[in-house]
């Protein structure tokens, strides 16, 4: 009996993974640097290492396995962005998908984590911003169209990674949550000087596209024409395992950030009162009505007093 | 003189937990024996998912399966993964933990895939010290699933029932026989089932899958999209009446018809429970006398992941 194979079992793996995740298919994968380092044969040799069966060749099995690592992890990103195939088609998902699978494969035991850097990917290839002076006008008047609309995808593709994010993570379900009286009921000082504690599952994100409806509209399949852009900041929590967003003003954004991030209520009304113009005002008209709010959407889970 | 199923229970008929049955399984508790959850499925989810896997292990037996393990790779094996599969099997009292005799990935990457190995005494060693290592963390014996393979190495010295009969004595851990991929397997492998059948030692196998594939002409894809063929069935009756019987689950992952449809070929499985006459085609003739052939320009995908979506409202 064989105790030496010519091949041991680190060099078949990294041979053949290299074979069936090449994005050009097996035969190409077959000839790559990357699976030559570890098993140097071509195509014609490759039955010195694969075996044929009675009705295919040994490429034509590696090729079962080539085809189905992209259509099976392309499937998993189609179903975490349903929102962004809708806007962007087939052809064009695919494109991306392909492009960040080789960029970003899998290195987690889970396929949550597929596509979390996603979003980023998308960022980081968006076509450069560099060539308005040298073309004409109707070449810029694209170009800025094309931007806007990589920017609309991003926009689409953070939001629905959030969205999964916050479905699968932890949640508030089992905790008894700050209600609105406790807020209101606070003396004045006692109010400026606490700190109220938001629920693990509350994200903010600061967007440049109204992305919510399109989403909506793009889980239940229905055509619906991508927003103009518009400043636009989210809140996105988790209600009854529900994932719930809201849209806030500037103001009530900056407030919100600033609370999350740990700031005292006063430094908190103070940052946002001074984000953008006419924040303080839009503030002392709103602030009672806005904590009633979040406390009724669940979005904190204590308050902290002072001393 | 060791005991059938590593004295494990035979739990009786089951079906693979998938989120597209949640809502019917929460609402109608159907009179299913047991069910089978993928174990990375639920491992980290602090959500909904988990949520609903809790609520069906307060009334059903639940069995973790998990698709991630890859316990022939050539990485190391991953610690923190172990700690995540040993409490999810602890909180949901899991009956006993399964994974397959396959690899994922290497090198860090995860392929999600479960990729063959060469089978030969190398290999062997390998997976044996592995099993010993994982049953020692968790504490409990791992029961490890032959996987649907599409190659075979060179490098190979041994037939897959040797490997997993040695594996299986060596490490001393349990079976899960998926006979649809043995049939699967054959066809790809051109070996005979019903000698894989007859040659794993019956007493360690602790489970059997069913399941539905797709027939390519050329070779079968283990789609787990359709009902389980007679051929798979016929299996089935020799295998149950070779270990005495074993807990059954069937495995519906694409194309997912309502539950009851899943439950309902399940139950099946008690129609092959008497000892008949085995009547098999061999692999060459099953090819060609499988209908409802894709084709290899229309290619399916092998085991395919059930994936979760998110209800949101705003």
């Amino acid at each position: 009996m064989n105790d030496d194979p010519k091949y041991d079992l680190e060099q078949i793996q990294r041979w053949m993974q290299a074979v069936i995740v090449h994005p050009l298919g097996v035969e190409q994968g077959i000839a790559s640097d990357d699976a030559r380092q570890h098993v140097d044969v071509d195509s014609a040799g490759i039955e010195q290492v694969v075996t044929r069966s009675k009705a295919l060749s040994a490429v034509e099995r590696l090729g079962i396995y080539g085809y189905a690592y992209y259509a099976r992890l392309l499937e998993c990103l189609k179903e975490e962005f349903p929102a962004v195939l809708h806007a962007v088609g087939e052809d064009a998902f695919n494109a991306f998908a392909l492009g960040y699978l080789q960029k970003y494969p899998s290195r987690s035991y889970t396929l949550f984590e597929l596509g979390a850097k996603f979003p980023r990917y998308l960022d980081e290839t968006r076509p450069a911003d560099d060539r308005g002076s040298e073309g004409d006008e109707n070449t810029a008047e694209a170009d800025r169209a094309a931007a806007c609309w990589i920017q609309f995808v991003i926009d689409l593709a953070t939001f629905e990674r959030t969205v999964g994010e916050i479905f699968d993570g932890p949640g508030p379900e089992d905790r008894v949550l700050l209600r609105a009286e406790q807020i209101s009921s606070l003396a004045s000082e006692q109010f400026l000087t606490a700190r109220l504690v938001g629920v693990e599952c509350l994200r903010l994100l600061p967007l440049r596209f109204p992305v919510g409806d399109f989403y909506k509209s793009a889980r239940r399949k229905e055509e619906v024409a991508p927003p103009d852009p518009a400043e636009t900041f989210l809140a996105v929590t988790r209600v009854n395992y529900t994932v719930c967003h809201h849209s806030l003003s500037r103001a009530a954004y900056e407030l919100l950030s600033a609370l999350l991030a740990g700031e005292c209520l006063a430094d908190a009304i103070e940052r946002a009162a001074n984000s953008s113009d006419g924040a303080e005002e839009e503030l002392m008209a709103n602030l009672q009505t806005w904590f009633a709010d979040w406390a009724a959407r669940g979005y904190f889970r204590a308050i902290e007093l002072a001393g | 003189m060791r005991l059938p199923r590593l004295g494990l229970p035979n739990l009786g008929l089951g079906v693979g937990l998938r989120p597209v049955h949640f809502a019917y399984i929460l609402e109608n508790h159907p009179p299913v024996d047991w069910f089978e959850a993928i174990s990375e499925n639920f491992m980290d989810s602090q959500g909904r998912p988990r949520r609903i896997l809790a609520q069906v292990a307060e009334r059903y037996p639940v069995v973790v399966h998990g698709v991630s393990l890859s316990i022939g790779s050539a990485d190391p094996l991953d610690f923190a993964y172990l700690g995540k599969l040993k409490r999810l099997a602890d909180t949901v009292k899991a009956c006993w933990v399964s994974d397959h005799v396959c690899w994922t990935g290497v090198a860090g990457i995860n392929a999600h895939d479960l990729l063959p190995m060469p089978l030969n005494e190398p290999s062997l060693r390998h997976v044996v010290e592995r099993i010993r290592v994982v049953q020692d963390f968790l504490e409990r014996p791992l029961v490890l699933e032959n996987p649907s393979t599409y190659v075979g190495f060179v490098g190979s010295t041994m037939s897959e029932w040797e490997f997993l009969t040695r594996m299986s004595s060596d490490a001393d851990c349990g079976l899960l026989l998926d006979v649809n991929n043995v049939y699967v397997s054959s066809v790809n492998n051109d070996f005979d089932p019903v000698e894989y059948i007859r040659s794993v030692p019956h007493e360690r196998v602790v489970q059997f899958h069913l399941a539905g594939h797709t027939n390519c002409q050329t070779h079968i894809i283990d789609t787990h999209d359709d009902y389980v063929i007679d051929p798979v069935w016929e299996l089935y009756r020799l295998a149950h009446q070779l270990t005495g019987g074993a807990s059954t689950l069937l495995e519906w992952d694409a194309r997912i018809p309502p539950f009851p449809v899943v439950h309902e070929e399940v139950l099946k499985a008690r129609s092959y429970m008497t000892e008949q006459g085995i009547s098999l085609p061999a692999s060459d003739a099953a090819r060609h006398a499988l209908g409802d052939a894709a084709g290899v320009s229309n290619p399916s995908v092998s085991n395919p992941l059930s994936f979760l979506i998110p209800d949101v409202q705003g």
